[in-house]
């Protein structure tokens, strides 16, 4: 392989390093005007009035626009019956709501004017929490009540297995909301014309194209929505980059001017949705032997104000609550919840984190239990090829669990002090000067394991549309309609590109997403950038290199096959000293009428599942994993350090390493986050930490010395045998650092975070776990 | 809004005096509160300039030797100066971030007084006294009387903050700060706590603890100083601090953290400041001419 | 009101309203886009400049205090040919940078603390980058990136901006 595999930069890192990259906020139009939002403030309430003329006599205020003023439906979400306005209307669910927004010359006197608007909202008594959105007189949020969607999954018999099973072990866990938290906040600029043109921090291009369209009431075809680069998003900014973006274009339409929406930290964290807070029930069976004979699970997520993703996140749980492991007997029900608080929707894990966290940490009590090694009982239970999972589902090949137990297991053996970041076993780190340990530390040791679906699954249709191009000097042009959010995605697909056809990496450009040259790949979610857009790609340059071949067949005078594209060159296979330069090529085969470009189709298989007991085929892949990690834990302060933490992932075959490690960093550091240091915290359905300050962001000197071992089970169904990654350390990340704690403290805490308080509060004997 | 850039502190004190406008230092803390809506001054005084507010020295009042330093010195200059007690240059260091202490001013963390202030701890065990300027003269208020409540100063609209004087100990003294937060970098902090005592053959004297983020105030614990008093380094043992520590605080649950844990914390803490100051005199005494 | 101050080696002159913060200044006035705002308080060092040498946020910095004094953003730190500083290269060589909004600011962190300490452990590494935040990374890439940059400017290396680099 020439770039399959190696180390090479992101194709697009030099503006990045450059400060020359054009973000959604440094775009700037002649006559460009801003727009801030003016929310809601109440978590519940009846709008009766909203007074916006104090506002309007501001110097530089153009326009205060309120819902009566969008000209389409004034809906948007993600599953029809779409349930969340642009603007709220007569009701607010929650306290950050959009209510009106203000376009005035600059961003300064935007915010000023939105402090000028009175809003009389009736307060309606807020439902908090979800048992208050379950009890049976409880108010509606949404006319057809309070629960999103509720689903089950059903294998086997799980009561005749409980009642053969020598061990039990139950319990309920919890988790909180967690803020994207994303350096760039979101933000679009709206450009009217005879087409619209939206720039926008985004994932999801032709979502926001549809619902802008549909909002402006104009063709969707009229419309062009270019993805900025977009500085970071993990699944938040598909909801709101399509709330603002319309919000931006209606006012752009109206005001014939250029209008640029960038949202201010707090509204990033109390406007925008965040990963949806969960209570898990569950019960889990096993014999003497460590083997697992049944799993129930009861889940309920709290989905916050509007629908978002809450169907896709419910029915995900239900798939990933047993776990990476072969159980028979298996029954899930998962339910999503509304409440009076920000919505809840995509964010990297989608799921999978919170039922992830409760089975690993059960795993674990069954293995104190049954007094058995914990990774012998993963060892024992993992999911292997040619066997079932919980959905029914069988792969024959790629399904690498039981080697990523493995190399934990090496490495444990070989443990030595890692130095954090270099993935390499050197001198410990320097200890700043401590009072002589006396015992003040606790050491613990955990594991988890994880296996997380790879696309779309049973979410819908799962399709991705890319183009190759090359030209007649032999450079070639990628398009695809999925985005670059900083995974390094655009690599991997210039890396592809150029390994089918032969070509040097540095002559391979990945076009910016704009919504009129390249095809509605649907959202860039899932971690299915690498497999089902790898793919696409891959077909793509493929269809163009049997172009290359046909011609260089003609110029040798043999058939295609016998012909290789390597290193810049056509070569015969039997004779390497015979080779004809590729832009010589491709110049011929356009002169003598060969296509040199291409759009093909990668279509993960459709899922086939039946929906009463959700068993059947689902995912394309699934990415398998299993972390170990180390902890020391100051009894004094509850403070934790990570001594180590080795993060090993079955990612079918690597293309990128450099960036495969920096996604297992990234999201590792993200599941600890959601772990141990992060929380939204609420009184009264208001955000009390909508900052940085208040709400703990790991900063450098908190990261983990995660070391990403890579373990490659060929996917037959990805490109080059590749899988995605960039979302299952996050779940085995939390995982495995709350079974560390739990090792260390001797406690086993059943809530995240699991705070400095909480480690505290346990070691003194009180009322935590 | 009127921005004035004085070039004295004559003159500066003297606008002041006209304008009663907003005095600029740093402005890490005054941005955030316009940012916020929290103030919209008409006009600011900006004083961050002034080379006669700036630099650390030694310098002599009434015939006792002090360490004087200019209001407008930033927290990175004053965690990085030699010539300071450990305690006051740890809890500069624990400001903010590299970015926030290399505009932030020592006199802005006192002048801002948040109970969470990490210079503010140790100025207390420090003796710190503030020297402020009006137009109408100059005055000395000791940091013990200074901070009357959350962000609220004897501090009168017509002054500024000029010098901050430590009165140097006239014996070997050692000193340490320690803060917690709910992050390891750019944290602020839920409890701080700096001590330092003086110690001569084993024994300690001018015992000085003080915690912050535990009241609406930073404290001297003087319970615990008096107990410490004349006692033998090798005394000094969570058991002698604990009661005295958690009597002399009121923390509270709020946003950052819980009053529980705040109790908890503030006992380590102040032990962990003692046991380093013990163990600095400890080194300091095995090695002949070493200093603190 | 009129300041003048140095930006990236080269004299300006501009009028400035009293409360205008330099990130508006620099992004708004002088086009230079590449200081990106995070937070608009300080806590997440995505708009750090380096202000006579020393790593600030832009966002707190009032358009008073950077009168005669010079200031240094990312659009500084490559050579006027374009080629990078081997703090570039480096990050660019350790994949050090995901989606590059926090890249601009880690860099400037980065140069300020190389310029003042060649060879950083690594707890001084982070220390210097305690106050520049990042999502994506998890940081370690962000600490190699530093130590490799850190490598190269001590052996001579001046990246391929052809000037003597620290």
């Amino acid at each position: 392989m020439s770039t399959i595999g190696k180390q090479v930069r992101k194709v697009d890192g030099v503006e990045l390093v450059t400060g020359r990259a054009k973000f959604a906020g440094d775009y700037r139009f002649p006559g460009m005007v801003y727009g801030s939002v003016k929310r809601a403030g109440v978590p519940a309430g009846r709008v009766s009035e909203i007074d916006i003329e104090k506002a309007q006599q501001i110097h530089g205020v153009l326009r205060v626009l309120t819902a009566k003023d969008i000209p389409g439906p004034n809906l948007i979400g993600v599953l029809p019956p779409f349930d969340q306005p642009l603007l709220a209307a007569d009701e607010v669910r929650y306290a950050g709501e959009s209510v009106a927004l203000v376009i005035a010359e600059t961003a300064e006197v935007a915010r000023r004017a939105v402090e000028a608007i009175s809003l009389t909202i009736e307060p309606i008594e807020p439902i908090l929490t979800m048992d208050g959105a379950l009890a049976p007189d409880a108010r509606k949020i949404h006319e057809n009540g309070n629960i999103t969607l509720s689903k089950k999954l059903i294998k086997g018999d799980v009561e005749a297995a409980f009642r053969e099973a020598e061990v039990i072990v139950e319990g309920t866990y919890e988790t909180s909301f967690q803020d994207h938290g994303y350096l760039e906040p979101e933000t679009v600029c709206a450009v009217p014309g005879r087409r619209f043109t939206l720039y926008a921090s985004c994932q999801s291009p032709f979502h926001i194209r549809g619902h802008v369209a549909a909002n402006l009431g104009v063709p969707a075809s009229s419309v062009k929505v270019v993805q900025a680069c977009t500085g970071g998003s993990f699944g938040g900014k598909d909801d709101v980059a399509t709330e603002i973006g319309s919000l931006a274009c209606i006012a752009a339409q109206q005001l014939n001017r250029p209008v640029m929406i960038a949202h201010e930290r707090k509204e990033s964290i109390l406007g925008s949705n965040l990963r949806h807070a969960a209570r898990i029930e569950i019960k889990t069976g096993a014999m003497k032997d460590g083997t697992l004979v049944a799993r129930s699970v009861r889940i309920l997520l709290d989905g916050g104000a509007y629908a978002s993703e809450s169907p896709f996140v419910t029915m995900k749980t239900l798939i990933h609550a047993a776990g990476p492991y072969v159980i028979e007997n298996v029954e899930v029900q998962s339910t999503s919840v509304f409440t009076n608080k920000t919505y809840c929707g995509a964010f990297r894990g989608f799921g999978v984190p919170q039922v992830t966290f409760a089975s690993e940490s059960q795993i674990d009590e069954l293995a104190k239990k049954l007094k058995m090694d914990r990774l012998e009982i993963r060892r024992l239970n993992g999911l292997k090829a040619g066997v079932a999972n919980a959905t029914g589902q069988i792969y024959e090949q790629s399904v690498g669990l039981l080697e990523t137990i493995e190399r934990i297991a090496e490495r444990g053996a070989a443990q030595g002090t890692t130095a954090p970041g270099s993935g390499q076993t050197t001198e410990p780190r320097p200890e700043s000067p401590e009072p002589a340990d006396r015992g003040r530390y606790l050491y613990g040791t955990g594991y988890a394991s994880v296996a997380q679906g790879i696309s779309n699954g049973a979410e819908g249709v799962d399709v991705t549309g890319a183009s190759v191009q090359m030209s007649q000097d032999g450079s070639v042009l990628v398009g695809i309609g999925l985005t670059e959010l900083g995974q390094g995605s655009r690599t991997v697909w210039a890396q592809i590109a150029s390994e089918v056809l032969g070509v040097a990496l540095e002559t391979v450009s990945v076009r910016l997403v704009d919504t009129d040259a390249v095809h509605d790949s649907g959202p860039t979610v899932a971690s299915r950038s690498t497999t089902v857009g790898g793919m696409a790609v891959y077909k793509a340059a493929t269809e163009v290199k049997q172009s290359l071949l046909s011609m260089a067949g003609l110029m040798f005078e043999t058939e295609p096959e016998n012909i290789e594209l390597r290193d810049g060159f056509a070569i015969l296979k039997m004779d390497d000293s015979a080779r004809i330069p590729i832009p010589t090529v491709a110049t011929a085969a356009y002169w003598t009428g060969f296509p040199l470009m291409n759009l093909a189709f990668s279509k993960a298989p459709d899922a086939n599942f039946d929906d009463a007991t959700h068993q059947g085929d689902i995912y394309i892949a699934y990415n398998y994993g299993t972390h170990r990690m180390d902890v020391r834990v100051d009894r004094m302060t509850g403070e934790v350090t990570v001594l180590s933490h080795q993060a090993a992932h079955d990612v079918g075959r690597v293309i990128n390493p450099l960036g495969l490690e920096g996604q297992v960093d990234g999201a590792s550091l993200m599941g600890f986050g959601l772990a141990h240091m992060e929380k939204i915290r609420y009184a009264d359905g208001i955000i009390q930490n909508p900052n940085f300050a208040d709400y703990a962001l790991p900063s450098i000197k908190d990261r983990i010395p995660t070391e990403t071992i890579a373990v490659e089970d060929p996917n037959p169904t990805g490109p080059f045998g590749a899988k995605g990654a960039g979302e299952p350390p996050v779940a085995a990340s939390a995982a495995v650092f709350a079974n560390a704690i739990a090792d260390a403290v001797g406690v086993r805490f059943t809530k995240l975070p699991i705070t400095r308080e909480d480690i505290v509060e346990a070691l003194k004997g009180g009322n935590r776990g | 809004m009127e921005y004035l850039r004085p070039s004295s502190v004559d003159e500066a004190v003297g606008l002041l005096d006209s304008s009663r406008g907003m005095v600029l230092a740093g402005g890490t803390d005054a941005c955030v509160y316009m940012a916020e809506g929290i103030c919209s001054p008409e006009t600011i005084i900006d004083i961050g300039h002034l080379d006669a507010l700036r630099g650390i020295e030694i310098a002599s009042s009434e015939r006792v030797e002090l360490i004087r330093i200019g209001a407008c010195t930033t927290i990175a200059e004053v965690a990085a100066s030699p010539v300071l007690p450990a305690s006051l240059r740890q809890g500069a260091q624990a400001v903010g971030s590299p970015q926030i202490r290399n505009l932030g001013t020592i006199g802005g963390n006192v002048c801002n007084a948040s109970p969470c202030g990490d210079t503010l701890t140790p100025l207390l065990t420090l003796d710190a006294s503030f020297v402020l300027r009006s137009a109408q003269g100059t005055r000395a208020v000791q940091s013990r009387e200074f901070f009357t409540g959350p962000k609220q100063t004897l501090l009168q609209p017509d002054e500024i903050l000029k010098f901050i004087e430590i009165p140097l100990p006239a014996c070997t003294w050692t000193s340490a700060f320690r803060m917690i937060g709910n992050r390891k970098g750019q944290a602020i902090s839920q409890v701080n706590a700096a001590a330092g005592f003086c110690i001569n053959d084993g024994v300690v004297s001018k015992v000085r603890v003080a915690v912050g983020s535990v009241a609406p105030v930073p404290l001297r614990l003087e319970a615990l100083e008096q107990s410490l008093e004349g006692r033998g380094i090798d005394e000094i043992n969570l058991e002698a601090i604990q009661e005295l520590v958690l009597e002399g605080i009121r923390p509270i649950d709020d946003v950052r953290s819980t009053a529980t844990y705040r109790q908890d914390v503030t006992v380590a803490l102040v032990f962990d400041c003692l046991m380093a100051c013990a163990n600095q005199a400890t080194e300091a005494a095995g090695i002949e001419g070493a200093s603190s | 009101m009129r300041i003048q101050f140095t930006c990236n080696g080269k004299r300006v002159q501009l009028d400035a309203e009293p409360d205008a913060r330099v990130i508006d200044l620099l992004r708004e006035e002088l086009g230079l886009t590449g200081t990106k705002e995070g937070c608009g308080r300080g806590e997440c060092g995505a708009c750090t400049i380096l202000l006579d040498g020393k790593p600030v946020n832009a966002c707190l910095l009032l358009a008073g205090k950077i009168i005669d004094r010079e200031i240094q953003t990312i659009e500084g730190v490559a050579g006027a040919d374009g080629g990078l500083h081997p703090i570039q290269e480096a990050f660019l060589d350790t994949g050090a940078v995901q989606c590059g909004f926090c890249t601009p600011g880690m860099i400037l962190s980065t140069k300020a603390l190389l310029e003042e300490n060649a060879r950083p452990e690594i707890a001084e590494i982070e220390e210097a980058l305690s106050g520049n935040l990042c999502r994506c990374t998890g940081y370690g890439k962000i600490v190699d990136g530093v130590q490799e940059a850190s490598r190269r400017m001590s052996a001579g290396d001046t990246g391929t901006n052809g000037e003597v680099a620290a």
